[in-house]
C-alpha cells in the first residue's frame, strides 16, 4: 500500500505543480482482478492509480504517443530499459519525461480475469532490483533472487535440427492472425510506417497465410535484433500464444555473444546494428 | 417439437455427418479452441466456455483467393474459387449464431457476396446451448441467450444423459439422424447472465461524436486488430491482387478499422488519424452504424474482445460510460 501511495502522492504533486500534463499509470481492470493502462491528467483520477503484481504493462510505449508534451510515466526496472531504448534512439526527450520508478515484485502470469501465482519467466530471470533510469523511486530498492539468465532452452532448440525447427515455426506461425499486437504493443517497434504497411516495395502480403505470417514475424524479430529489451510484451498479449520469446531471446543472445551488447542498459552505448568500425571490414567472401 | 439423443447418438450422427461433407467444430490447439475442420469425431472438444476465435473464419476466412486469372493463347479468363462441399458447423454458441445472422445483413444484401452466399447456403449450423457463462458473456443484453434457438438450425442442449435435439429449420430437419425419439423430459433453465443496460446508448451516441470521451478511451487503445478479429461481427476486409511467375489471382483478408492504413485514401488524406477517432469508428459502426443501416447493432455480446483486448477496452464500460456521460452532460 506505501508503494501506492507513494506513486499517488508523487502524481498529485506533479500534476498540481503543472510539472506534467499527465501521468501514464495503472488503474484496476474491469475484470477487478488485473491492472490496464491508466492516463492521469488532474488529481481527481489519482485516486484510481494502483501497483501490484498484475501491472505487466510496459507503459514507455505510450510516450511516443505524446510526443512533445511532459508526461510523467510509471516505470518497472524491466521496463526502464525500454526508455534508454529510446533515449538512445532519439525517440523521446529525457527533459520531457519524468520517470517515476517502482521497485517491482515480479509480475505473476495473468488471464484475463485470473491471476496466477506464477512469476513470468521474464521476472525469474530479472536481475534489475530497482529501474536504471529513474526521478523518483517509489517502493525503494528491492532485493531480488533472481534465476541466472542461461538461454537453456534457446540453446535446447538450436540443438534441434533444420528441420525440427522448421516443423515448430511452420506450425506457430500458422496460427497468427497478423492482428499486430505484437507491433503495436512493442516500445522498439515504432517506424512511422511500417513495412509490413510499405506497397512500394512490397515486402510482405495480406494474406494471413502460414508463409506471410512467417515473413512478418521473421522480420519483425530481425528489425529488433540487438534492440529488443526483453520486456516480452509482445508474447504477452499474443492472442494466439505464439512463444515470440524464443525468437527474440535467440537474437538477444546471439548479440550477446557476437557484440557484448545488450539493448537498453546504457543510453549512450551504440547499438551493434547503428555503428561501423573500420576493423570490422571484411574482405570480398570473408 | 424436441428429441432425444444419447452421446453415443451424436457421435454416430456426426459420423455420419463426416462421410458425405465437412465438420467444422471446436477443437483444441494448444492453449486454443478453434472451429476447425475435424476427420473424426474424436478431434471435438464438447467441453469448451469460448472458442478463441468465432466461426466467421468457415464464412469469411482470414485470407481466401476470391478468383484467378487465366491466360490462353490470348484469352483473359476469371475462374472463381468455387464452393464444392456441404458443410455442417457444429457446436456454435447462440451468440456466434447471432453474429452469423449479423454477418449475412451486409454480405447477402443484394448483389450480395458470392463466396460468401455459396459457403452460408451449403453450411448448416447446429448449435450447443450453453451450460454455463463466463463472467464476460453478455448476450442476453444484445438480443440473445444462452438457449437461444433463433439463429441455428438445430439447437443441441446437453442434459444428464445426453442431448435435447430442438429442430428450428426444414435445412435442420434434413440432417437428423434416423430412430431419435421424442424428449419427454424437461430442458434445463439457462444460465442467469449479468445485464448491461443499454437502454439509451443509442441516443447517447447520437450526441457524443465530438466528446472528449473518446480521445480519452483512445489513449490506452493500442490499435491492434486483435478485437475486430476474435469478433463475430467484425467484417471489414483488404483485397490485393497477386502476382506470381504469371499466376495472377485477387486476395481478400481481414482487415480492421484499427489499422494505420485502414482509413487511409489515394492521395494520402486521412479522415482519422488521432487515436480516438479510430477507436471511436469500432462503436459507432457496432451500436449506431449497424443499427441504422441493417436494424440491429453489430455486438453480440460474446465477450471475446472483453477478454483479449491486452489493456482492458470493455465494450459494457464503454457502453455504460457513454449513458453515464450523455446524463452528466443533459443535468448540467
Amino acid at each position: 500500500m506505501e508503494l501506492i501511495q507513494q506513486i499517488r502522492d508523487k502524481a498529485r504533486s506533479l500534476l498540481e505543480e503543472g510539472t506534467v500534463e499527465g501521468v501514464i499509470g495503472y488503474e484496476r481492470a474491469s475484470d477487478g482482478v488485473t491492472a490496464r493502462p491508466f492516463f492521469a491528467y488532474g488529481p481527481p483520477a489519482i485516486e484510481r492509480l494502483i501497483f501490484d503484481e498484475t501491472c505487466a504493462h510496459n507503459l514507455v510505449k505510450y510516450l511516443l504517443d505524446k510526443k512533445g508534451k511532459k508526461m510523467a510515466v510509471v516505470v518497472k526496472p524491466c521496463d526502464s530499459r525500454a526508455i534508454n531504448l529510446l533515449l538512445n534512439e532519439g525517440q523521446i526527450e529525457r527533459d520531457k519525461v519524468f520517470i517515476i520508478g517502482v521497485g517491482c515484485p515480479g509480475m505473476m502470469e495473468t488471464n484475463w480475469n485470473h491471476k496466477s501465482e506464477t512469476l513470468q519467466a521474464k521476472c525469474r530471470s530479472c536481475q534489475l532490483s530497482k529501474p536504471l533510469v529513474y526521478d523518483f523511486l517509489a517502493g525503494g530498492e528491492l532485493e531480488r533472487q533472481a534465476e541466472e539468465e542461461n538461454y537453456s532452452d534457446i540453446t535446447e532448440a538450436e540443438a534441434e535440427s533444420v528441420s525440427t525447427r522448421r516443423e515448430f515455426w511452420v506450425e506457430q506461425f500458422g496460427r497468427c492472425i497478423r492482428c499486430y499486437a505484437c507491433r503495436q504493443v512493442c516500445p522498439g517497434c515504432y517506424c512511422p510506417v511500417c513495412f509490413a504497411e510499405r506497397l512500394e516495395p512490397l515486402w510482405v502480403g495480406i494474406r494471413i497465410a502460414p508463409e506471410e505470417n512467417e515473413l512478418w514475424q521473421t522480420i519483425r524479430s530481425f528489425h529488433l535484433a540487438g534492440r529488443c529489451i526483453g520486456c516480452n510484451e509482445c508474447e504477452r498479449v499474443c492472442p494466439m500464444d505464439i512463444p515470440l520469446s524464443l525468437l527474440n531471446r535467440k537474437l538477444e543472445k546471439d548479440v550477446k555473444e557476437l557484440f557484448a551488447f545488450q539493448a537498453g542498459l546504457d543510453p549512450e552505448e551504440q547499438p551493434p546494428f547503428a555503428t561501423f568500425k573500420k576493423e570490422e571490414k571484411l574482405e570480398f567472401g570473408e | 417439437m424436441s428429441l432425444f439423443a444419447s452421446k453415443d447418438d451424436l457421435i454416430r450422427w456426426l459420423d455420419s455427418l463426416l462421410r458425405d461433407r465437412i465438420v467444422i467444430a471446436p477443437v483444441r490447439v494448444q492453449e486454443q479452441i478453434m472451429f476447425q475442420p475435424v476427420s473424426k469425431v474424436e478431434e471435438i472438444d464438447f467441453d469448451f466456455d469460448n472458442t478463441t476465435l468465432s466461426p466467421k473464419g468457415w464464412f469469411l476466412p482470414p485470407s481466401e483467393t476470391l478468383f484467378s486469372v487465366q491466360r490462353d493463347d490470348g484469352q483473359v479468363e476469371l475462374v472463381p474459387t468455387l464452393v464444392e462441399q456441404d458443410a455442417v458447423l457444429f457446436g456454435l454458441h447462440p451468440c456466434d449464431a447471432k453474429g452469423i445472422a449479423l454477418m449475412d445483413k451486409p454480405f447477402l444484401q443484394e448483389p450480395g457476396d458470392a463466396l460468401y452466399r455459396e459457403r452460408r447456403g451449403r453450411t448448416a449450423l447446429i448449435g450447443l446451448a450453453c451450460r454455463q457463462v463466463q463472467p464476460e458473456c453478455f448476450c442476453t443484453s444484445m438480443g440473445s441467450a444462452p438457449d437461444d434457438p433463433s439463429n441455428v438450425d438445430i439447437l443441441l442442449t446437453e442434459v444428464d444423459d445426453g442431448y435435447v435435439v430442438q429442430v428450428v429449420t426444414e435445412k435442420g430437419k434434413a440432417l437428423l439422424p434416423q430412430g431419435l425419439v421424442e424428449y419427454k423430459g424437461k430442458v434445463p433453465t439457462p444460465p442467469e447472465l449479468q445485464a448491461v443496460p443499454t437502454r439509451e446508448v443509442t441516443s447517447a451516441m447520437r450526441e457524443l461524436f465530438n466528446d472528449p470521451y473518446w480521445e480519452q478511451l483512445g489513449d490506452r487503445c493500442l490499435h491492434c486488430n486483435i478485437c475486430a478479429y476474435v469478433c463475430p461481427t467484425c467484417y471489414c476486409f483488404d483485397m490485393r491482387d497477386y502476382a506470381d511467375k504469371g499466376k495472377v489471382e485477387r486476395v481478400r483478408s481481414w482487415e480492421s478499422c484499427q489499422s494505420p492504413g485502414f482509413s487511409l485514401t489515394a492521395g494520402g488524406y486521412d479522415p482519422r488519424t488521432t487515436k480516438g477517432e479510430r477507436l471511436r469508428q469500432r462503436f459507432y459502426h457496432k451500436l449506431l452504424y449497424f443499427l441504422e443501416q441493417f436494424q440491429d447493432v453489430a455486438c453480440v455480446g460474446c465477450g471475446r474482445c472483453v477478454r483479449a483486448c491486452p489493456v482492458n477496452i470493455d465494450i459494457r464500460e464503454v457502453i455504460s460510460d457513454l449513458q453515464r456521460v450523455m446524463e452528466a452532460k443533459s443535468g448540467s
